[in-house]
């Protein structure tokens, strides 16, 4: 489900999402928080990378959807859900603390709404972009993009389930098109091959041991298993 | 008199216009020292940064499609070298080290790992350093060009592969801290596979216990740890790569336990310092189906063969024809085996050598 949403606000991000079912994953992006927070990453991530080949517009929608992550990602109350919009506004309190120095790459977050209102000035700013008739596309046409998150063109059509969440009267549809997620030649790591690249964590550089670990913690990791292949009762021990 | 007095400034006056041409000169150098640095200088300095100051930072961490927000937590207390990184979305998985432990959290599986490194291992300060010598045989370092990114000034600096066997970086250097605000791990063609992007950090004097303690309770889930009698008990590892990729050289050998693993494995590290390969051997067990072939976690590749009733797994950040090519070069070194006993020898020249 995780990877659906994240192929629908690609495949929205990159322009590829048909005009009618961006509007409808827009008004929801309104109102659930998590889809505004993978949006607000999103936002930033591209802004950064496209301002390095100097499309300069892209560092003010970075800087903004940077003050909607800021708000979000908190330290000392990280989500146990799956969810970092709960987190507790430490940042004030952080603020607060003597002998900190924060580096805040954005502007200072006024509240939830700023969030909501980054994600649709940027959905706007960037659905005009992309227009294909707009004279800026060319820039990002013809400048390569270095990280690709745009999903595959292919599209599926997947049901969501909508009923529990939205009520009756939003009239909204409980299908996106989605387009298929890129396939990765990554294989489910084994959980030896999870513990070989834990040990060798322990023997790499500063830089690349967080990559071997990120492998792992990461989204891409969660599909893999830890712990001893076959769990002999021996392996296991109390905390 | 009254002249006098207007003309020539006070002494305060006079003292104060002195510090201020001091601190504009002192700047003025600071700046030039910092303008003149080369692109390794500040990649010592990032590496100087990562390992030795204190700093709660929060990430992006994208590879293809996938985008997840971590938060990492260093802290050095002297020789203590406190870390923590935790993934704030959907697995909550993290990982954190304290001394010579490495604790690993997986909710999602309500497991715990407790992996140890070996005592007589290196420390985490003698890890191969990217501005080690020699790196400029495999690769070409390059930029330093001042570049904006999210409203600071920050150094591009760039470490080109000079072949297939070594992944290249692109870092975005802060100016001011040090830290790499952004890194992009890429192939040889430059074209990114994963990268890092930060979005605060946090440089703290003090960050106190309670910041390594895990968000989840873990009293009930499964705890597997790795058990150093295993280690300790086995024979020495007589296991050796024949032939490595240019650049690269041993760095550690020694026998490990994994945990939850009643026997111990032969682990070799292999670098060229800045990409390090590990190579685990252990007994294959009976009746066990040997997974072999190529695998990846990450941006770390991995591949798995036989070699002497042996199951040899190769891992590192390196792609996956370097990890293939370690693998099958590895032999036993054992005095009944026909091979020829290895040295702690580099690879040396643009192929792939015998090891002298």
């Amino acid at each position: 489900m995780t990877e659906e949403r994240d192929s629908q606000l690609s495949a929205m991000f990159d322009g590829e999402l048909p005009a009618g079912e961006c509007e409808l994953l827009a008004r929801r992006l309104v109102r659930d928080d998590v889809l505004r927070a993978q949006w607000s990453r999103f936002s930033m991530i591209g802004a950064a990378l496209r301002a390095e080949r100097g499309v300069a517009l892209h560092d003010r929608v970075a800087l903004r959807a940077q003050s909607a992550i800021a708000k979000e990602a908190t330290y000392g109350h990280g989500a146990d859900d799956g969810n970092a919009t709960d987190a507790a506004p430490i940042t004030a309190a952080a603020d607060k603390a003597a002998g900190r120095r924060w580096l805040r790459f954005g502007y200072p977050v006024a509240g939830a709404s700023i969030a909501a209102g980054v994600a649709a000035v940027s959905i706007f700013w960037l659905r005009g972009v992309q227009d294909p008739g707009a004279e800026n596309l060319q820039a990002n046409t013809t400048v390569p993009t270095t990280i690709i998150l745009a999903p595959e063109p292919a599209s599926t059509t997947v049901a969501v389930n909508t009923a529990a969440t939205q009520p009756a009267a939003s009239a909204e549809p409980g299908s996106y098109t989605t387009p298929a997620p890129s396939s990765t030649t990554s294989l489910a790591p084994s959980a030896r091959l999870a513990n070989y690249v834990v040990a060798h964590s322990e023997y790499s550089g500063p830089l690349t041991r967080r990559m071997a670990l990120l492998g792992i913690v990461g989204a891409e990791g969660s599909d893999a298993s830890v712990g001893p292949d076959a769990a002999p009762a021996e392996d296991v021990d109390a905390p | 008199m009254r002249l006098d007095s207007r003309l020539a400034p006070s002494k305060s006056g006079h003292s104060r216009h002195s510090l201020t041409v001091i601190a504009s000169l002192s700047m003025l150098l600071l700046a030039g020292v910092a303008m003149g640095a080369e692109p390794k200088e500040w990649l010592d300095r990032m590496n100087k940064a990562l390992t030795t100051r204190n700093y709660v930072g929060v990430f992006t961490h994208v590879r293809g499609t996938r985008a997840e927000t971590l938060r990492i937590i260093h802290r050095v207390r002297g020789r203590d070298v406190s870390e923590r990184l935790l993934s704030l979305d959907a697995s909550g998985r993290e990982f954190i080290r304290e001394g010579d432990e490495l604790t690993c959290y997986f909710p999602d599986k309500r497991t715990v790992l407790v992996e140890r490194r070996q005592p007589d291992g290196p420390l985490l300060g003698a890890l191969p350093s990217l501005a080690d010598g020699g790196d400029s045989q495999v690769y070409e370092i390059r930029g330093g060009e001042r570049e904006r990114l999210l409203g600071r000034t920050s150094r591009v600096v760039a470490l080109h592969p000079r072949d297939e066997y070594r992944y290249g970086y692109r870092l975005w250097i802060d100016e001011e801290t040090y830290m790499p605000l952004k890194t992009q791990l890429c192939d040889q063609t430059g074209q990114v596979i994963e990268q890092i992007l930060f979005s605060s950090i946090d440089m703290s004097d003090r960050i106190p216990d309670s910041m390594f303690k895990p968000q989840v309770d873990a009293s009930n889930y499964r705890w597997l740890r790795a058990d150093r009698r295993v280690a300790s008990a086995a024979s020495p590892a007589l296991w050796d790569a024949m032939r490595l990729p240019p650049g690269f050289r041993m760095s550690s050998r020694a026998n490990q336990a994994l945990p939850g693993s009643s026997e111990p494995v032969a682990h070799l590290v292999f670098t060229d310092g800045v990409a390090s390969v590990s190579v685990f051997v252990e007994a294959r067990r009976p009746n066990a189906q040997a997974a072999q072939g190529p695998s990846r976690v990450g941006s770390s590749s991995a591949f798995t063969t036989v070699v002497d009733d042996h199951q040899v797994t190769v891992v590192g950040e390196v792609p996956p024809n370097t990890v293939k090519f370690i693998a099958t070069q590895v032999k036993s070194t054992s005095p009944r085996s026909t091979t020829p006993p290895a040295s702690a020898t580099e690879g040396l020249g643009i192929a792939p050598q015998r090891r002298k």
